[in-house]
């Protein structure tokens, strides 16, 4: 069964006196275990896309069913706790807590969760090595580069173990080489770990690590189609 | 762990910005210290008058002439000179009152005592010996006054310490003459010191009530009777059985139109009670007063801090909280500022109401005793987590309605 599982979605910005369409009828469904990159220029809406599918706005018309439940069926309360337990985010601008250290970060969504206090740090641990950070755990986010704090944010978006992490132009603000250590991570709780991921890019570069891509433009679905030579941003997993 | 967390936040919060927090709470630590203070030395007088009043003895009763005053406003008519030596007789008839032990009247002379060049302006009393068991006079020199003084209108006198040493200095005072309004006094003894009160016994002089009204005053009725119950449990009996006698004898019919008052030590001891509880309550609104203005400091800050990390509040939602958690995070950080401004302003005010106590019992020689109340410090806590909770509501709230994207995306 799909995952996720959009049909005939709509959203209309309304303001006042203003009407704004963004997304004008969009259909697809993603299931557990793909790497999907979604597409396209500023403005073409992929980013209400993206907030639509993670629960932190919802559609003015059309259907989305996440795990088989539709999201108008969920209170904000509940729509919490999916974020909580089965959604991970990562942003563009890290966002991350500061004057607060890694640990603190990584164990930020165990805060809301139901998981006993007990087990957070060992939890948060677990997390901070999948991301190859152990040696800055310490440290306060301040003195890490900017590579590392994306990768503090994806070990916040792992800890609570969730079925698919939305990541919106996750390499955005960093140089190529951490952009790249960046791709790696996903690529590898992707394939090594079975984690869904869902990528919003306007690089063509970056898409191509995905396994296949959704191009949007002015609100619609201009293709849709698997990657023919997807790229690897390790070297070990050239296939 | 949860609430331990989100107090480590808080508290980080209010460590970033260190003299922001500081001058935000300013305001309750004022008003927290306010009102310690008053409640603080409000307790204070009010054990000083209350000692002072115990201090006459739960069996004493007094008989003062005029009405007994209905309130603040309405003044006694001391000078009617209606309690005379029959009403005296009157209350010793145990046909009329029962259970009375002794019966003293008293008249108050104000007056200037001079010896050789010193001049010395006092307050006498004229009364009988037993004055000094109901006032617990000790005598360090001499002996009272007598009875048989009383009885002859002797010219002695009984001095306290101060005016013995103000005229006599180091020489011995008893044996002395000296002359009050033109009569010559033989000073027959000087009291042990005291100590300041309500009434400096220190300050004051003693003849025989006789004396003062037949050559001092040129009186002869009294302004006080002092009567003593045989115990107790007796007082209200006695206290009724002399409103009733003293009606009689000054053919009163209306307790409304009464020349007299009769006033036990429970009655001025509660009505004292009254009197300060008000004043308490009237200081600690008009202190109340600035944690007002100190919680909308407090609010105004809340706002900001709000505003200043929208990103936070919409990072936090996206990762799992609702607006119940929000709400709580910023309500414990509001209640951590005013509660700290509580803390503070108890140390401070309890640290002000110490220094006002040594002032008084060493400079002002007062027999004061230093109290910080367990309620005023409950209510200092109390008021400041209330401020923290009312003036944190609002923006707490607001926080709480932040939309997790438009939060997000705020620059």
């Amino acid at each position: 069964m799909a995952l996720i599982e959009v049909n005939a979605l709509t959203k209309v910005y309304s303001s006042d006196e203003l009407q704004t369409p963004v997304l004008h009828g969009v259909s697809f469904t993603i299931a557990a275990g793909e790497f999907v990159a979604i597409m396209g220029p500023s403005g073409s809406g992929k980013s209400t896309l993206l907030h639509i599918l993670g629960f932190l706005d919802r559609q003015t018309a059309g259907t989305y069913r996440f795990d088989g439940r539709e999201i108008g069926e969920h209170t904000d309360r509940e729509l919490a706790r999916v974020r909580n337990e089965q959604m991970g985010f990562v942003f563009q601008s890290f966002n991350l807590l500061p004057r607060t250290s890694v640990m603190d970060n990584v164990r930020l969504p165990l805060l809301y969760s139901s998981v006993p206090p007990a087990e957070w740090d060992e939890r948060a641990r677990i997390a901070i090595d999948a991301v190859g950070l152990s040696h800055r755990a310490g440290f306060d986010v301040a003195k890490l580069s900017g590579g590392e704090r994306q990768r503090v944010a994806i070990a916040r978006a792992l800890v609570n173990k969730p079925r698919v992490i939305f990541a919106d132009e996750p390499t955005g603000n960093l140089d190529s080489q951490s952009g790249k250590a960046v791709m790696e991570i996903l690529q590898k709780l992707n394939e090594h770990d079975n984690h869904t991921v869902v990528l919003i890019t306007h690089e063509t570069y970056t898409a191509e690590h995905a396994g296949r891509i959704i191009r949007v433009r002015d609100g619609l679905i201009e293709s849709d189609q698997a990657v023919a030579k997807r790229l690897h941003a390790s070297s070990d997993f050239v296939k | 762990m949860r609430l331990r967390f989100t107090l480590k936040t808080a508290f980080r919060g209010l460590r970033a910005n260190k003299s922001r927090s500081a001058l935000t709470i300013l305001g309750i630590v004022i008003g927290i210290t306010a009102i310690i203070l008053v409640m603080s030395v409000g307790e204070g007088a009010e054990q000083l008058i209350l000692d002072q009043i115990r201090g006459l003895g739960s069996r004493t009763i007094i008989v003062e002439p005029g009405r007994q005053p209905k309130g603040p406003s309405d003044f006694v008519e001391i000078f009617t000179d209606s309690l005379k030596p029959r009403d005296v007789a009157a209350i010793l008839q145990p046909a009329n009152v029962q259970g009375v032990a002794r019966v003293s009247p008293a008249v108050a002379v104000a007056a200037t005592i001079v010896y050789g060049t010193e001049t010395k302006r006092i307050t006498m009393r004229g009364t009988d010996p037993f004055i000094s068991e109901i006032m617990n006079l000790a005598v360090a020199e001499g002996s009272f006054f007598t009875d048989e003084d009383v009885r002859r209108r002797a010219s002695v006198v009984v001095i306290g310490t101060k005016v013995g040493e103000e005229l006599f200095g180091a020489d011995a005072a008893v044996g002395q003459k000296v002359k009050i309004k033109g009569k010559t006094f033989r000073v027959v003894g000087v009291l042990k010191e005291k100590g300041a009160g309500l009434i400096d016994i220190d300050q004051m002089a003693f003849v025989p009530y006789t004396t003062a009204q037949e050559y001092l005053l040129g009186i002869n009725h009294f302004h006080a009777i002092m009567v003593q119950a045989q115990t107790e449990a007796l007082v209200p009996r006695v206290a009724r059985d002399i409103e009733l006698t003293l009606r009689e004898s000054h053919n009163i019919t209306d307790p409304d139109k009464d020349d007299f008052h009769v006033t036990t030590q429970a009655d001025a001891m509660a009505s004292i009670g009254i009197v300060s509880t008000i004043l308490t309550v009237l200081l600690t609104s008009v202190a109340a007063i600035s944690l007002v203005v100190g919680g909308i400091g407090i609010m105004n800050i809340m706002l900001v801090a709000v505003t200043e990390r929208t990103r936070e509040i919409g990072l936090r939602k996206a990762v799992g909280a609702t607006g119940g958690d929000i709400m709580q995070q910023f309500l414990l950080e509001s209640i951590l500022l005013t509660g700290t401004g509580g803390v503070v302003g108890i140390a401070l005010g309890a640290m002000f109401s110490g220094i006002a106590s040594l002032v008084l019992r060493y400079a002002m020689g007062l027999q004061w005793g230093y109290a910080l109340p367990l309620s005023a410090v409950m209510l200092g806590v109390g008021v400041s987590t209330l401020v923290g909770v009312v003036f944190g509501l609002y923006p707490a709230s607001q926080a709480a309605r932040k939309n997790p994207i438009e939060a997000l995306r705020y620059e």
